[in-house]
């Protein structure tokens, strides 16, 4: 078995879901800290901030359902160990920089943009709305990214 | 770019619903008796209605954020003034002491009365000596005073440049040209002496000091030529009209600087426009109160109004 495969698989995995997690992990961060200061104005505001807080937390979510796919193809979760060439290995590992990488610097992006929107809610909460689309436009970039990473993984043939 | 402060611009986005608007105002003129102009006022700003609550409430989000603390350069200045000459009269100085303020008066009170002016922080230590020995020495109150007014100036552009963003480098700034043209324009109406103008004016880049002291000095017509060279132009013209009008567009100047701010979602920038805006909305309730004491009719009122932060 060539180990040096599998681990490049092992270590496309982990950033996958390390990266992603670290970018949504700060954006979930910074949004709440805002939701934080504009309910102990107002208590009320509690749920239209809440969702403006979740936005960012998707990243997270791709960067595991990436890593999920990576460790079922390559048998880590199935316990049928794959024989991986350091060539395959190194696919895997490509495979999971779209989303590691966007994931990082979108799910931050995305916590900006939904903390500036608790702003909006704070001020005309009427227009919460506004401030929802502003920030999931950057999702899309996250979601891009997603796809490629499974396409790649998807398109490896062990 | 920084996300400092995200939670408390939001709290204080939060909290902007909480000023009076233009037609709070307008309701507030039309109110028939104080007390009812009073509940339309007490109604929208559910109890937030001090300045030594808005600080409590921004330094308790930035504790040592040492540009937000500029923002009351100019009521540790007063208060130093205040001591200053109450401890040499030997009166209580704590019916002239404003809040808040970054030096308690206890701290004050004990700096002056032990000479002790280095307990006191950079910023007042110096000018607090330097005036305490120009009172003794003259007893010249005025003089003093006007020493004092110019450090503080001084103050807050030397600390805005070294601890402030654009904002406060620019708030201090316009504070500054707005005050020294007051300055200029006092003493060459009541003919004070070249010394007194340079002791009282403070200069600033947007202003040189020398050319603005020796235009008071010539006189009141010559010191308007003059602004009528520099970018304060329309300052001139308004003081032409009258110093009220010049009064009330430095206000509407600093407000519509802070509206600048309000834009940003992060930083102090949002926090210190707050103030700004609390201090505005404080300042309009005031003249209000004062105009319908007098019995000045609306458009009078409306004419003394100051912009709104919302």
């Amino acid at each position: 078995m060539n180990s040096i495969g599998l681990a490049l698989a092992i270590i496309g995995a982990a950033c996958a879901s390390l990266f992603a997690g670290i970018g949504s992990a700060k954006g979930v961060g910074l949004v709440g800290e805002a939701a934080a200061g504009v309910v102990s104005v107002d208590p009320n505001k509690f749920s239209k901030v809440l969702i403006l807080q979740l936005l960012p937390g998707t990243q997270g979510l791709y960067g595991l359902l990436t890593a999920i796919l990576m460790l079922r193809k390559i048998g880590i979760l199935g316990g049928d160990l794959a024989d991986l060439s350091t060539a395959q290995g190194l696919m895997f590992l490509a495979a999971a920089m779209p989303i590691a990488i966007v994931g990082l610097f979108s799910g931050i992006a995305q916590g900006r943009a939904a903390a500036a929107g608790v702003g909006i809610t704070a001020k005309k909460p009427e227009h919460n709305g506004k401030g929802i689309i502003m920030a999931a436009m950057v999702e899309t970039y996250a979601i891009l990214a997603l796809l490629v990473s499974i396409l790649i993984i998807n398109n490896i043939s062990i | 770019m920084s996300v400092k402060y995200a939670n408390a611009v939001a709290a204080v986005k939060a909290m902007e619903n909480t000023l009076l608007t233009r037609s709070d105002i307008d309701q507030m003129i039309s109110a028939r008796t104080r007390a009812e102009a009073e509940a339309i006022a007490s109604a929208k700003t559910s109890g937030n209605d001090s300045l030594e609550k808005v600080w409590e409430m921004l330094s308790s989000y930035a504790p040592d954020d040492m540009e937000l603390r500029i923002l009351l350069y100019r009521n540790d200045f007063h208060d130093l003034k205040a001591v200053l000459k109450a401890t040499i009269a030997n009166r209580d100085p704590s019916v002239y002491y404003i809040s808040p303020a970054n030096v308690s008066l206890e701290e004050l009170s004990r700096a002056v009365s032990t000479k002790e002016f280095d307990i006191l922080p950079a910023h007042l230590a110096e000018p607090a000596e330097e005036a305490y020995e120009l009172l003794t020495r003259t007893l010249d109150g005025q003089l003093s005073d006007s020493l004092i007014d110019a450090a503080a100036l001084k103050a807050m552009q030397d600390d805005a440049e070294k601890y402030g963003g654009e904002f406060m480098k620019s708030f201090a700034a316009l504070t500054t040209v707005c005050a020294d043209i007051k300055t200029a324009y006092r003493c060459s109406r009541n003919g004070k002496n070249a010394g007194f103008i340079e002791t009282a004016v403070c200069g600033s880049r947007e202003i040189d000091k020398l050319s603005l002291v020796r235009a008071a000095q010539t006189g009141t017509e010559s010191l308007l030529s003059f602004l009528d060279t520099t970018p304060y132009g329309e300052a001139a013209a308004l003081l032409r009209e009258s110093p009220a009008r010049f009064e009330k567009w430095c206000d509407d100047k600093i407000m519509e600087l802070a509206e600048t701010a309000r834009l940003q979602a992060f930083g102090i920038e949002p926090l210190a426009a707050y103030y700004i805006a609390k201090e505005a909305e404080l300042k309009n309730l005031r003249i209000l109160g004062v105009c319908r004491e007098c019995g000045s009719d609306r458009e009078t009122i409306e004419e003394r109004m100051r912009k709104l932060y919302v």
